[in-house]
């Protein structure tokens, strides 16, 4: 049972930072992120939930990272929007102006 | 599990069926072209992960998740594909180049290392180790009751400072996002104001 759901938090890990390396979109990358922060986050609350019944500072934690996740989506967008305004192009891989 | 007391095969077609939706979900989220059917997805995924919180008796972040994933990030999420959206191709999966390839075996490794790791700690002898201790006094059975009292004493100054970090970016985010036609539209009204002074 805590094995399982180990595994699913691994799987979404996994996906979420495959996602994040090859999509060509910004904004499916910061839909990659979200996926990271929620495998994280399933992992968190199986510890608390197995072993910190008392306490449960697993789900604080998780609280906090979704409250972060949901700022860090906020101004990433924000920043996605003012990209595109300028450059007309969604293509992360086509970017270079930061480049030496 | 304190707050579901199904019977065995319920609890098993449950966890299935949200595990077929978790896994199916993130692989649509990935793989598709369309980006609009991916952000749907991901709101499945968030959905899913969400009664899997209740299954795992942690009920506040099992509300917390859907109100702010489903109806705040995934709804911005949205609304920035809509306003960004250009249509490319008409296929439903993109071809793979070679740093796909790459990525993916990496990916996969890293996965079978952690499933790895994951089989063979002995999980029994930490439960062990852990249930012996008592810390706290109030012996709250509700979780929010424990979530909030923790909050308010022994988290107290992590909770304050996540409030001036979702000002800063609420701030942020519309400082970035607004348009600059307010610059020139003032600089038109100068303009226009210099040549009466003459």
């Amino acid at each position: 049972m805590l094995e399982h759901v180990l595994n699913l938090g691994a799987y979404l890990f996994c996906i979420g930072i495959f996602g994040l390396i090859t999509s060509r979109n910004m904004v499916r990358a910061l839909m990659c992120l979200e996926l990271v922060f929620n495998a994280v986050n399933i992992n968190l609350i199986t510890f608390s939930n197995s072993f910190d019944t008392q306490q449960s500072k697993g789900e604080i934690f998780a609280i906090f990272i979704i409250a972060i996740a949901a700022a860090e989506a906020a101004i990433g967008l924000a920043i996605v929007l003012a990209i595109y305004r300028n450059k007309n192009s969604t293509r992360i891989d086509q970017f270079n102006l930061l480049k030496w | 599990m304190n707050i579901i007391e199904l019977s065995g095969p319920l609890h098993e077609i449950i966890f299935f069926i949200l595990e077929v939706g978790i896994i199916l979900g993130s692989l649509g989220v990935v793989l598709l072209t369309n980006i609009v059917y991916s952000a749907f997805f991901l709101g499945l995924v968030f959905f899913c992960i969400s009664i899997l919180y209740f299954a795992l008796n942690a009920d506040f972040v099992a509300a917390a998740q859907i109100l702010i994933y489903v109806g705040a990030v995934n709804v911005l999420i949205v609304f920035a594909v809509m306003l960004i959206n250009k249509p490319q191709s008409k296929k439903l999966f993109s071809s793979w180049t070679i740093g796909d390839t790459i990525t993916f075996l990496v990916c996969l490794s890293i996965f079978f290392l952690l499933v790895t790791i994951i089989l063979n700690t002995s999980w029994s002898s930490i439960t062990l180790i852990t249930e012996s201790k008592k810390f706290l006094n109030f012996d709250f059975t509700q979780n929010v009751q424990r979530i909030g009292y923790l909050l308010l004493t022994q988290f107290l100054l992590p909770f304050e400072l996540l409030s001036i970090v979702l000002l800063v970016a609420l701030i942020g985010a519309i400082v970035i996002a607004r348009r600059e036609n307010l610059m020139k539209i003032t600089e038109k009204v100068q303009i226009k104001k210099s040549p009466k002074s003459f």
